[in-house]
């Protein structure tokens, strides 16, 4: 039978599917078990992660509900749940954004709930991973991961020089690392490999004994003699020595992939790059970095996990509970051996295998054995200074201007972002009252 | 004669404008009734967050904590910002030379395709094709024929002996290579109007033309263009405003760089808001793009009502 439908209804149809389908838009997702948010951006990130939400099941009982969200749109999908209140009992921060987010008001302090819990010992945590996640005297997250930057090299292409393997663990001095930079660049081959960023060229600072800011943190410190002096020498591998790959453009240039061709002798890197290099057709390892005037005290960075400031009451007591979960020994072990980077606790660090084989030297370096390390100093502006930095500094890289150029252009704006910080510290301090 | 129906004499003038109105507002009614998803997804969607806008371009917040009170202070920001006018001027670059260029690109291949084309929809398709492609898959593949070295670009221009510059990298030819590529992902759109355009041009208007003895010049600046004005109107408006919008090719071909060269405001907008939190400030930022663009739309369209020719 045949109905025939008239103008009239067909508009309350319409009408009626568009109402159900805004319904449908509406409605919120899952409102009970324990909700965390992740970055995860290969199938073998994800697997870490669905192997994490087992195991809470596992040990707390209550359904796992985490948000993976690939690791470039993580921050702003995380800046949206956190406003909008659909972020989840827990949330994963890269350590650099920690201050941010604790300035801002977006985590709360864990201090309270770890004094109340005498079963959680943060000791058990490697010191820069506190550091990292700590502000104005606050702890406000729990370490998942941490490491050191370090070298990684290609072992066949040393062999077939015949340059006997670095040592490691005596870092090699700048001089000797450029000479064989050098040695090892030929036609379609070179010595070394890092991102045209600041996040790479803090390791060279650290390690010439200088900084970004200074010991205050109201001023810019890139002036300094020391941070010029790394900045030049990172540089002139660049546009001096040319000991490194041509740069094609500023936003997809990627040591990693650099590295991988084969042909580049060293790349500067961290650890967390080890599962990805454990897939070269070339025989690798890494060593520690090289020393500076102030020795080889490279960048360490980490990851921890937080609570959002607006979870409380009875969520707060399953927050806390997720949180201890997801940053246990028993998940690290998961996360190690899964070879994602270096855990965040000390008594986790050994499920962290090679290859390669001095895979060891990046617990060595953490524990101090070693080398050293320094936490990467951040701001609770951070992302405006990396822009600011991001888009002055590779200019040197391409050679367009001197490093003086550059840093005399860059220190005003970057004073200006220090006092701003410093204004975010003070109203972050008169909030704590 | 039996009379069984009221003879038309007997409505009065009252009652004949009743009726007549009755189904004028029947048909208003469901004209309502059609504008009104629309209606309610622009109050919803865009006035909504104009006027959001509007409140929050006068408040200091971070998005987490909560706002105070700013009054202008964020409009007074934007006058001894640098980098403001830097991206602004960045924006009117890409747009006063992208939008031109679009332009003729699309109108010379309307007009080719219009010259009776064989298999002109096949043409039309693949044509349109980079304008249905997603901005950043194409991005991502002219970021590789930009390779300075191994390049498309730079091994088609070394065939003719040219030397060809480190596009994305460069201080000169940054800009000029996103313009590039946003003229050819855009193109299609165009072309696709102009032709439906060219193709309602009455064909007696060129026969008459033809009479006339004009050449082919004078057919295209007396009959094609005049005719052909409303959809150049529309493509221009439309261009211009994306153009002002421009963001996720800057972002993913440049970052904004070298330097600050490709900054445009959109991209300015987006950090101040959602990498700085200084939603406010980003707020401001946004009205002040929302009004250049209402200032230069409007200019649009009283120079319309001189060089726009309507054929009713």
């Amino acid at each position: 039978m045949q109905t025939q439908l008239s103008r009239r209804s067909l508009l309350k149809l319409t009408g009626l599917a568009g109402l159900g389908a805004a319904a449908a838009g509406c409605s919120s997702g899952p409102s009970s078990g324990a909700a965390w948010a992740m970055w995860s951006s290969s199938p073998a990130e994800r697997k870490v992660w669905e192997d994490f939400s087992a195991y809470v099941e596992r040990e707390l009982k209550v359904e796992s509900l985490p948000t993976l969200t690939p690791s470039g749109g993580y921050p702003t999908k995380l800046d949206l749940q956190l406003v909008s209140g659909t972020a989840g009992l827990v949330t994963a921060l890269n350590g650099w954004l920690i201050p941010t987010y604790a300035a801002r008001g977006a985590h709360r302090p864990l201090d309270d709930l770890i004094a109340g819990d005498p079963d959680f010992d943060l000791d058990d945590f490697y010191r820069p991973i506190r550091d990292i996640s700590s502000f104005n005297g606050q702890t406000y997250a729990i370490g998942f991961d941490v490491a050191p930057t370090v070298i990684y090299y290609n072992k066949t292409l040393l062999a077939a020089k015949g340059i006997p393997a670095p040592s490691p663990t005596v870092p090699m001095s700048w001089a000797t690392f450029r000479d064989l930079a050098k040695e090892l660049t030929g036609p379609d081959q070179y010595g070394f490999t890092c991102a045209p960023s600041v996040d790479d060229l803090v390791s060279w600072i650290y390690c010439a004994g200088g900084n970004v800011m200074n010991e205050a943190w109201d001023k810019s410190a890139l002036n300094a003699p020391e941070a010029m002096e790394a900045v030049q020498y990172v540089v002139d591998l660049f546009v001096k020595d040319k000991v490194t790959p041509p740069i094609a453009n500023l936003v997809t240039e990627s040591s990693l992939a650099n590295f991988m061709e084969g042909n580049v002798a060293f790349m500067h890197n961290g650890p967390w790059q080890v599962v990805n290099v454990r897939k070269a057709k070339f025989d690798w390892d890494i060593m520690p970095f090289p020393a500076g005037a102030a020795g080889s005290t490279p960048r360490v960075s980490g990851s921890s996990f937080a609570i959002p400031a607006k979870v409380r009451g009875e969520d707060l007591d399953l927050a806390w509970k997720l949180l201890k979960t997801l940053t246990s020994e028993g998940a690290l072990d998961i996360y190690a051996e899964a070879g994602r980077n270096n855990p965040a606790r000390l008594s986790a660090g050994s499920a962290f295998k090679p290859p390669p084989d001095n895979l060891g030297i990046v617990q060595d370096i953490l524990a101090g054995k070693i080398a050293g390390g320094h936490p990467f100093d951040v701001t609770t502006n951070w992302n405006q200074v990396k822009q600011l930095l991001g888009q002055d500094l590779p200019r040197t890289f391409l050679g367009q201007v001197s490093v003086q150029e550059a840093i005399d252009g860059i220190t005003p704006r970057l004073d200006v972002l220090m006092e701003q910080h410093q204004d975010n510290v003070r109203q972050a301090s008169a909030r704590k009252g | 004669m039996a009379v069984d129906t009221l003879p038309a004499a007997a409505t009065t003038p009252r009652q004949h404008q009743r009726a007549a109105k009755k189904p004028r507002n029947k048909e208003a009614l469901t004209a309502w009734l059609f504008i009104l998803p629309s209606l309610i997804g622009f109050l919803i969607f865009t006035a909504g967050p104009v006027l959001a806008a509007g409140v929050i371009s006068l408040l200091n917040w971070n998005l987490f904590s909560s706002p105070t009170w700013a009054g202008l202070k964020n409009f007074a920001r934007l006058g001894p910002d640098p980098t403001f006018w830097s991206a602004l001027g960045n924006t009117a670059y890409f747009t006063f030379v992208s939008v031109p260029v679009t332009i003729v690109v699309s109108l010379a291949l309307a007009l080719l395709l219009n010259e009776g084309v064989r298999r002109i929809a096949v043409f039309r398709s693949l044509l349109l094709l980079p304008y249905a492609t997603i901005t950043v898959a194409v991005a991502f593949v002219w970021i590789w024929l930009y390779i300075p070295r191994d390049g498309l670009v730079n091994a088609v221009l070394g065939l003719v002996g040219i030397d060809g510059p480190q596009w994305l990298i460069s201080d000169n030819w940054a800009m000029p290579a996103l313009i590039a590529m946003s003229v050819w992902k855009s193109f299609g759109f165009g072309m696709v109007v102009f032709l439906a355009g060219l193709q309602a041009i009455p064909q007696q208007l060129y026969e008459a033309a033809k009479v006339d003895g004009s050449n082919a010049w004078q057919t295209f600046r007396s009959v094609t263009l005049p005719m052909l004005s409303p959809a150049l109107f529309f493509v221009v408006v439309t261009s211009v405003i994306g153009s002002f919008q421009v963001f996720d090719q800057a972002l993913i071909m440049t970052n904004g760089g070298p330097g600050s060269r490709t900054t445009t405001l959109v991209m300015y907008i987006y950090r101040t808001g959602f990498e700085n939190y200084d939603q406010g400030y980003a707020a401001a930022q946004s009205l002040v793009l929302f009004g250049f663009i209402v200032v230069i739309t409007a200019a649009q369209f009283l120079l319309q009502r001189r060089l726009v020719h309507y054929d009713n």
